[in-house]
């Protein structure tokens, strides 16, 4: 069962004098557990589509039903509680809290999404994405890739269903872009239903799924060429 | 010429980017500049309104004063002074009567009762010349009204009262006198009593009459106790001097006398002296000002700076070079910085008219020039204008000097510095990490948090100084007050008309009166007195410590020694640096004959301490009289009424009594403290409203900025589902966590501000009062609502922000 359903989805945004459509007619599901990447270059609405399926903006045209829910019209203070019971996100410039350790960031996720916690929950979920010994540092003493790793993780910890990750690799050398996918593939693997939106194509190789956006329209969704290749096979 | 249209754009831009805040900033600095302005030009206005105010009414150049008690026939004394080898020098010698007396005038529905001065001026025609009279509203004496009861009352008395411009009077005798106008004469700018002690503006009148009024009036038909004369220019002032003294000693041999020029005079020398010490407080309530809206200035200006800390490092990485790049931002501080300056002009023209009203009121002159001072303003302009630009160059210089990649990076700098090992990293708070966020951010922030408490503290500090003062100045009055009024509240003083016999039927029938329940007599004569230290006039009171109905309180020491000893109050000895058992020399009268007197100077020790805030007030034991050649002898009595009778009824029958020159409150002292502390009052009044001003815009503004820095933060909570109310709580809750550690900071300087201008500025300024140094609860409580609340309150402002913001779009933003 699709636990993401797009239908007709259109955004439309008033600029200047004139009228910009970022998304057209945008109809697709996504079903738990799925790992599924939005491809599409610069401008062809993969962020705004994104940010339609997180609440973070509303469609001019369509409906969004995510998880069962109907969140198209929801009023704002139903979207926001949405958001903290669905979805977990992960962006590009990472959006950690300076003032706070890794564990507090974590923290923070599993407090909004008033988890059930017996205090370790976040250190559990460091662990996992491999930074168990740096608990107590702040972000200013994280590399890049840790960074991604703790925003990851702070995504994990509310126990969303849903992840959406925007350009999670776009800050970060291969080697670490290719760690950041593979905790993302766990999360699917477990159940999650995950998107990740990005213009690098390599990625997309990894992914069960490739919706390819252009000029805000889906030109493509199935399986990449191939099929899903190993993590380890991409190159970029 | 491109090159500066683009950066006046770019610059343009970024204005309108932050109006809020370059408004804000603008404004600090125009109530910093123009307050300055304003408080600075105070002291321009009074040297040229006193300069004017003299040469109008033609200020004696000598004058001659008879002890108290003497009088001469007035044209033997005039005689004497025209008699000398120099009198060619003389230009003008004008014989005077002055006397004591009370002047009963109707106020309202009430009748106000208190003691005057007669002062008897030659009306004759084109007279006085010398001490002129300045009738400021109603008509001057004229030579019709030589021996008819009509007088000029002092303007002083007659503003305070609220009197309209001509009336009557009556003085003691029942004499009614009808007031033409009201004016005064040089010697009268401020009202001095009669052994040239300051009096209270409500509480004390002068009535200028002419010499045969006043001859009539104080029972002295043809007689002067004072002569006042102008000299030519250029004339050798010390050379006439010498030659009266000797006049005055062949033509007059038992009669004490005192010569003085226009710096001796005591108003003379108070308006003076107070330019050049009142301007010292004011300098320093404006350079506090100043300082505090520098530094919030400053504060503000640091964190519009880190905020393009990315586009400078960027710049940088491009390889643009700092100089240019620096332009940008000092571009914009210059452009902030001269806004706040032009705005600054406006504000300081409205503090000009506020403080010249306040002048005035205070001090009815015959000339004010409270003219725009051009060079003062440019003065508080250029203030504003570089101040500032110098508060923002340096950040601007810290910027340019950092690391390329160290400026791009997206990782905050707001928690660097903090350590692995930082306590604060393990700090156990209650609550969960939502709750527990604003206490973190303030801790792990430390700069950006001590930056915004900085800048509330420094206006805070400067609030709780300035306010404080007021504090101390009413708890001084206040504890003078209860001094005065220690035994019977209704207790009055009765100035008698001369010395006369403690046994003289006119004191019995004062003691004696049915309106009277107790009394006891005093002597109560003017000197000075002196040490190394210091030198000053003091009102020296004469009385039984053992049996008068009231004695000031002795907190240290004794009042009654084996040998002669002075009670002095605490500001006296602290100003002689003198304690128990030290020596000064008293300067006081010594009666020779009946109605003459001449000054000597007598060493004694100090015996005893009182706590009266008034430092001229000083006592001697009645059984010491003899030092005086007054044993025996009285001029002022202590009365209490009787059980059931008011003090009004009960001075009112003592007015009708022989003998009896004025009846008056024993607060009147106290009331002469108030007066000279009244015209700081009303400037610190307006200054405060100031101080509130720039506190709320620092505090607003400070938060304001907070809340931009974290934008990123609030959209990321939101994109979490945090609810906008839940946000705006924790930025409340920062603020008013930042607010309270700088509104702390503050109260704590503040209060080292209020003690140092208490114990080292002002006892140079307010000389004739000791200050209580005293900051009351309810000025703590102001400064920390406003610091506090103004602060919590601030990000308020944005909720409609906050709520509309757009998400997406801020979480992409780059610092």
């Amino acid at each position: 069962m699709a636990v993401i359903e797009l239908d007709g989805v259109t955004r439309r945004y008033t600029v200047g004098g004139g009228t910009v459509t970022a998304l057209e007619d945008v109809s697709l599901g996504v079903d738990a557990g799925e790992f599924v990447v939005v491809l599409g270059p610069s401008g062809s609405g993969k962020t705004t589509l994104l940010n339609m399926i997180g609440a973070l903006d509303v469609p001019t045209d369509g409906r969004i039903v995510i998880a069962g829910r109907d969140i198209t019209g929801a009023s704002r203070r139903a979207l926001f509680e949405y958001r903290r019971a669905t979805v977990g996100f992960i962006f590009q410039t990472f959006n950690l809290f300076p003032s706070l350790t890794a564990i507090e960031n974590v923290q923070f996720g599993i407090d909004v999404a008033r988890r059930e916690d017996d205090g370790h929950l976040a250190a559990e979920v460091l662990a996992q994405v491999g930074l168990g010994d740096r608990l107590h540092h702040f972000t200013s003493q994280l590399s890049g890739g840790e960074q991604q790793r703790v925003a990851i993780a702070r995504a994990l910890a509310t126990g969303s269903p849903v992840l959406l990750a925007d350009e999670p690799t776009g800050e970060l050398d291969f080697r670490t872009g290719v760690q950041i996918l593979e905790l993302l593939g766990r999360q699917a693997a477990q159940g999650a239903a995950v998107i990740v939106v990005t213009h690098n194509r390599e990625i997309s190789r990894a992914a069960d799924r490739v919706v390819e956006l252009s000029g805000g329209r889906v030109v493509g969704d199935g399986p990449p060429p191939g099929g899903p290749i190993a993590l380890s096979e991409l190159r970029w | 010429m491109r090159a500066v249209t683009f950066w006046l754009r770019w610059s343009w831009r970024d204005l309108r980017a932050r109006w809020v805040q370059v408004a804000a900033i603008a404004l600090i600095i125009a109530v910093g500049s123009g307050f300055y302005s304003g408080l600075s030009s105070t002291s321009a206005w009074r040297r040229s309104s006193y300069g004017a105010s003299y040469a109008v009414t033609h200020m004696f150049d000598l004058r001659v004063s008879l002890s108290t008690g003497s009088f001469v026939p007035a044209g033997e004394l005039t005689g004497a002074v025209l008699g000398i080898p120099h009198a060619r020098l003389v230009t003008g010698a004008e014989p005077r009567l002055l006397g004591s007396t009370q002047v009963d005038v109707p106020v309202g529905a009430r009748e106000v009762i208190v003691p005057a001065t007669v002062v008897g001026l030659d009306v004759s025609a084109g007279h006085p010349t010398v001490s002129a009279l300045a009738t400021l509203t109603g008509r001057t004496l004229q030579p019709g009204d030589a021996g008819q009861p009509v007088a000029v009352l002092n303007r002083q008395f007659g503003d305070f009262n609220q009197l309209a411009p001509s009336g009557s009077v009556t003085v003691s005798g029942g004499h009614r006198i009808a007031y033409v106008g009201q004016g005064l004469t040089p010697e009268y700018f401020v009202v001095v009593g009669p052994d040239g002690q300051l009096e209270t503006s409500g509480g004390y009148a002068v009535l200028f009459t002419s010499l045969e009024t006043a001859q009539a009036l104080l029972g002295h038909p043809g007689q002067a106790n004072d002569l006042v004369l102008t000299l030519a220019p250029g004339a050798d002032v010390a050379v006439v001097r010498a030659e009266i003294a000797r006049a005055m000693a062949a033509a007059f041999p038992q009669v004490g006398y005192t010569i003085t020029d226009p710096s001796q005079d005591y108003g003379h020398h108070q308006l003076y002296t107070a330019v050049k010490t009142t301007q010292r407080l004011y300098t320093t309530f404006a350079a506090l000002l100043l300082a505090g809206a520098a530094f919030g200035a400053f504060n503000l200006t640091v964190r519009v700076v880190e905020a393009q800390r990315r586009e400078i490092g960027v710049a940088m990485a491009l390889g643009t070079p700092p100089t240019r790049i620096a332009v940008r931002p000092l571009l914009l501080g210059l452009e902030v910085a001269v806004l706040g300056a032009v705005l600054g002009v406006g504000v300081g023209l409205a503090v000009d008219a506020l403080f010249g009203s306040v002048l005035r009121r205070y001090l009815p002159l015959p000339v004010w020039h409270t003219a725009f001072q051009p060079g003062v303003f440019l003065r508080g302009a250029t203030l504003g204008v570089v101040l500032p630009f110098v508060a923002i160059a340096y950040p601007v210089w810290r910027a340019v000097r950092v690391a390329p990649v160290e400026a791009i990076r997206t990782a905050p700098v707001a928690a660097q510095g903090l350590g692995r090992s930082s306590v604060l990293a393990r700090l156990r708070l209650p609550g969960n990490t939502i709750v527990q966020m604003p206490v973190r951010n303030v801790l792990r922030s430390t700069r950006r948090t001590l930056l915004t408490a900085l800048g509330i503290a420094a206006t805070i500090t400067v609030l709780v100084a300035l306010m404080g003062l007021v504090d101390s100045i009413y708890a001084t009055i206040a504890s003078g007050l209860r001094q005065v009024n220690r035994g019977d509240p209704g207790r009055s003083i009765v100035n008698l008309d001369r010395f006369r016999p403690v046994g003289d039927p006119a004191v019995q029938g004062i003691a004696t009166s049915p309106a009277v329940s107790a009394s006891s007599t005093e002597i109560q004569v003017g000197g000075t007195v002196r040490n190394a230290q210091a030198s000053f006039p003091v009102v020296l009171t004469l009385l039984d410590f053992q049996h008068a109905i009231w004695t000031p309180e002795i907190t240290k020491g004794v009042a009654i020694s084996a040998g002669p000893g002075l009670v002095l109050c605490t500001k006296a000895a602290h100003d002689l640096h003198v304690g128990l058992g030290g020596t000064v020399v008293l300067h006081h009268p010594r009666r020779e004959g009946l109605a003459a007197a001449t000054f000597v100077d007598t060493p004694l020790p100090v015996v005893g301490i009182s706590p009266l805030p008034t430092r001229y007030l000083v006592f001697l034991d009645a059984s010491h009289a003899d030092l005086l050649n007054l044993t025996g002898l009285t001029n002022v009595m202590m009365v209490n009424p009787t059980p059931g009778e008011s003090v009004d009824t009960m001075q009112r029958s003592l007015y009708q009594l022989p003998g009896v020159a004025s009846v008056q409150s024993p607060t009147s002292t106290i009331d002469t403290a108030r007066k000279e502390l009244n015209e700081v009052l009303g400037i610190l009044r307006i200054v405060d409203i100031a101080l509130v001003l720039l506190a709320a815009l620092i505090a607003f503004n400070s938060t304001s900025i907070n809340i931009d820095e974290r934008a990123r933060e609030q959209a990321t909570m939101f994109a979490f589902g945090l609810p906008v109310p839940t946000v705006m709580v924790l930025a409340v809750a920062e603020s008013v966590l930042t607010g309270l550690v700088g509104t702390l900071l503050g109260i704590l300087a503040g209060r080292v501000v209020l003690t140092w201008m208490i114990t080292r500025l002002l006892p140079g300024i307010i000389a004739d009062v000791g200050l209580v140094n005293t900051l009351k609860g309810t000025t703590v409580l102001v400064a920390l609502a406003l610091g506090v609340l103004a602060v919590g309150v601030a990000p308020l402002f944005s909720y409609r922000r906050l709520s509309h913001m757009d998400i997406p779009s801020t979480l992409r933003v780059m610092e």
